[in-house]
């Protein structure tokens, strides 16, 4: 299966009176768009800003942050499942509009975005533009429909933007090409797999919660994916973050990144695993057997990568889940940390599993307990105006609440090393 | 020493030889869901296999 | 540079196991491996005192040989505190870590070791003290003393020791932060390359080691042995004489059961907090199984059964601590003439 993208690079992004792309310039129909997303009665209102790269400037309550992009009409629907009628993921053509997001705001308790100081080189969306869209839900609406009514305002807004440029030629073409599990296997070149955890079950998801093809993954026992599915909109974030963007499911930095050992002939990607991170010992146990035995019966890999969602269990879960694959002889490695787990930041409360052929670790840092002084910003733009102020004279930021630089999804620089 | 524990993969990670499989954890060598009877015997039952691996070369034991 | 070198009875060159009650003696000068370290420390430095002390008694009397060790010290107004290296004997390695560690703390000098893995120094006392790896081959000394010597070194020009590979100690298992150019997606994709083609990769992160435990030989004849049980369910008397604490439990307990067939549930509690404690406050033998013992001790299945228990609570222990309560508990029960031990745990 081959997705095809069209990327039309966005330098310059300003709300104005009707939505169109001139050369690399996005002008966002505030009215247009604002009509669009209160098609959904669950929403009073709906603001919107725009942050460019480079400013002074922070977003806070940040709820999820999303590429747009729109599905050419014919190659499927954007975001389906989710925002639009289910058809499969990763094929076709997807104009993608790069270079900015939508940053959907939520509960003031979400994470930052800072766009200047000495976070701003490891937060991955300090050097983009954004159009923040601040979804206001009616007030008397349960809190699980007003996460649900944000994170479709945001998708909506994304997949808006990313049709202005429908019909426009790309500066630039990706392709993602795999053949799956049924490739021959070639001497020398590694069939590899990458397992995922999409959502971890220390959460009940909300009925409403839309995380696998619109479905909230309650009851859900792994599943195999295509790559292509995961960055073309069937994987989204789930409400209570866990260190997972949206956008770094579109731009999965370890997919894209096994794609690009493909490109070069070094490995075959046969294939992903979408998994859950059990609810108790016996959800445990199954789930990672399944995603074990899947990687091996069903995608024939000769090596696999794990990451998780969230805190500890998933941790513990990811561990067991390798284990099993290294007993089958699976080759693995997984991706732990931050070191969250006590403050006095020593390996041994990190460690939560310890099988030794579970021996190929990567160790990210950050969490609470990492911090660096927050900028000194001109403008903050936060879910309501007290979130704002309060968000004004910080005087550091800890790891874990700058958004993208703690990542369970592999977009992360800031490492643990172990002294 | 012979080691009775439910929870095997941690004994087995730091290196015990001769574990047993225990009951469960909050009843190693009981069962109180049994009639105490029954219970007891299968008390004995673990044990004498502790004792057993007591007097085997450690490997015998997976 | 006025250096104060440790070594045990073997080293300084008084004897070997026979030697290990060897009382605290100081020596002028450099003794044995002290002239190598030195020689590497360079022309500066000089081994003022040797402190030597057999292994049996540095175990034995650990906290007077650590305050006539400070006094000694001090006395000689020493800028460097180095023992050992021990390589892997486990007595040494213990007395060593106990006496750098007091040292460091209490007179601010750096203090400097050498242990192999395996030895049961380097699990109580990485966290507080730079030890190197010497492994376990006694013919490396050379190499242990001189990574012993660059490191101390380094810690008295105040200079950073720089990561475990690099200077060749145990690591600490502190965690540090460090930017680094590459995302975690690249160097997963990378590390799993090298481990699917069989190539040299470094993990980011090692896992705790368990170093092997030698299994003992098997029981020979049962029915002439002494078996006691030992539990880390933490049942205790009623009122927890001892104190065993539920959490990190930093003692155990040797509780009688001479004339006792039967663990009755108003003798007795549980301390440890991590397991549905009901079934087990209902009949403690449940964890201590003192009823099916008697049993099989009345028909010869085992000689006899010893007329204590041990208990102590294995919830959220740290490994390091667990080592050291099983080693003690261990040396009991050898003192008390027991031939096998079931360990019931929850």
């Amino acid at each position: 299966m081959r997705l095809t993208l069209f990327v039309h690079p966005i330098t310059d992004l300003r709300l104005g009176g009707e939505t169109r792309i001139e050369g690399t310039a996005l002008t966002v129909g505030e009215e247009e768009l604002r009509g669009a997303l209160l098609q959904d009665s669950r929403l009073e209102s709906v603001a919107f800003e725009v942050v460019r790269a480079g400013e002074h400037a922070r977003i806070g309550g940040v709820f999820d942050v999303i590429e747009p992009r729109a599905k050419q009409p014919g190659d499927g629907y954007d975001f389906p499942g989710a925002i639009s009628p289910m058809a499969l993921a990763g094929r076709g053509t997807t104009h993608v509009l790069r270079g900015m997001t939508v940053a959907v705001l939520g509960e003031p308790s979400g994470s930052v975005i800072e766009m200047s100081g000495p976070w701003a080189e490891w937060c991955p969306f300090s050097a983009l533009h954004h159009l923040v869209v601040i979804p206001n839900p009616r007030p008397e609406l349960p809190r699980h429909m007003a996460l649900n009514a944000r994170k479709q305002a945001g998708l909506r807004a994304a997949a808006y933007l990313a049709r202005a440029s429908l019909g426009l030629p790309p500066a630039d073409t990706e392709m993602y090409e795999s053949d799956g599990p049924s490739q021959p296997r070639v001497e020398g070149v590694p069939r590899v797999a990458y397992i995922a955890q999409v959502h971890s079950r220390q959460f009940v998801a909300e009925v409403d919660e839309q995380i696998l093809y619109g479905h909230n993954t309650t009851g859900m026992v792994p599943v195999v994916l295509h790559p292509n599915e995961w960055l073309d909109g069937a994987v989204l974030a789930p409400n209570a973050g866990l260190n997972v963007l949206t956008y770094h499911y579109q731009n999965h930095p370890i997919l894209t990144e096994l794609y690009r050992w493909q490109n070069e002939g070094k490995v075959a990607l046969v294939g992903t695993i979408a998994t859950m991170a059990g609810g108790d010992n016996f959800d445990r146990d199954l789930n990672c057997t399944l995603a074990a035995e899947l990687t091996k019966w069903a995608l024939d890999a000769d090596a696999a990568i794990l990451t998780k969602t969230g805190g500890g269990a998933p941790h513990a879960d990811m561990g067991y889940t390798a284990k099993l694959l290294e007993d089958m002889g699976v080759k693995t490695a997984v991706m732990v940390g931050p070191p969250n787990l006590s403050p006095e930041r020593t390996v041994e409360s990190s460690t939560l599993f310890n099988y030794p052929e579970v021996d190929a670790i990567v160790f990210n840092s950050g969490g609470a307990y990492f911090e660096l002084p927050a900028a000194k910003v001109e403008r903050v733009v936060a879910p309501s105006p007290e979130a704002a102020e309060a968000l004004f004279n910080l005087e550091k930021l800890a790891a874990s609440r700058v958004t993208g630089v703690t990542s369970q999804q592999g977009a992360q620089r800031l490492r643990a090393l172990v002294y | 020493m012979a080691q009775i524990t439910s929870v095997m993969p941690v004994a087995k990670m730091v290196g015990a030889n001769r574990v047993i499989q225990g009951n469960g954890i909050v009843s190693p060598v009981g069962a109180p869901d049994l009639p105490p009877e029954e219970e007891k015997k299968l008390r004995e039952r673990i044990l004498r296999q502790a004792l057993e691996a007591l007097q085997r070369e450690a490997d015998a034991n997976a | 540079m006025r250096v104060v070198h440790y070594l045990n009875q073997f080293f300084a060159g008084i004897g070997g196991e026979e030697a290990a009650g060897a009382p605290p003696e100081v020596r002028d000068g450099a003794q044995g491996p002290g002239r190598l370290l030195q020689q590497l420390l360079g022309p500066e430095a000089q081994v003022t005192r040797t402190l030597v002390c057999g292994d049996n008694y540095a175990a034995e009397n650990l906290e007077q040989l650590t305050a006539w060790a400070l006094d000694r010290v001090r006395e000689a107004e020493a800028d460097l505190f180095v023992a050992g290296p021990c390589f892997e004997a486990g007595r040494y390695g213990v007395a060593t870590g106990a006496l750098c560690a007091a040292v460091q703390q209490q007179l601010g000098i750096p203090a400097v070791t050498g242990m192999a893995e395996e030895n049961p120094g380097v699990d109580l006392y990485r966290k507080d003290l730079y030890i190197i790896d010497s492994g376990t081959n006694v013919t490396a000394m050379r190499e242990a003393v001189s990574r012993m010597a660059s490191l101390a070194l380094r810690l008295l020009a105040g200079e950073e020791v720089g990561p475990p590979s690099e200077a060749g100690y145990h690591p600490r298992g502190l965690i540090r932060d460090a930017f680094v150019e590459e995302t975690a997606a690249q160097r997963l994709v990378r590390m799993v390359y090298a481990k699917a083609t069989g190539a040299k990769y470094e993990s980011e992160l090692r896992g705790a080691v368990f170093p092997k435990v030698p299994a003992p030989p098997p029981v020979i004849d049962l029915s002439r042995a002494k078996v006691a049980i030992v539990t880390d369910g933490g049942v205790v008397p009623k009122g927890n004489p001892d104190r065993i604490q539920g959490n990190a439990a930093q003692n155990w307990g040797a509780y009688s059961i001479a004339g006792i067939d039967d663990l009755r549930a108003e003798d007795y509690e549980i301390t440890h907090g991590g397991y549905d404690k009901r079934y087990v406050e209902e009949d403690p033998d449940r964890m201590v199984p003192v009823d099916v013992m008697r049993e099989l001790e009345r028909q010869g299945v085992v000689g006899k059964v010893h007329d204590q228990f041990i208990s102590t609570s294995g919830l959220a222990n740290p490994i390091a601590n667990s080592r050291r309560l099983g080693r003690e508990i261990a040396k009991k029960l050898k003192e008390d003439g027991v031939d096998a031990v079931i360990l019931v745990s929850a």
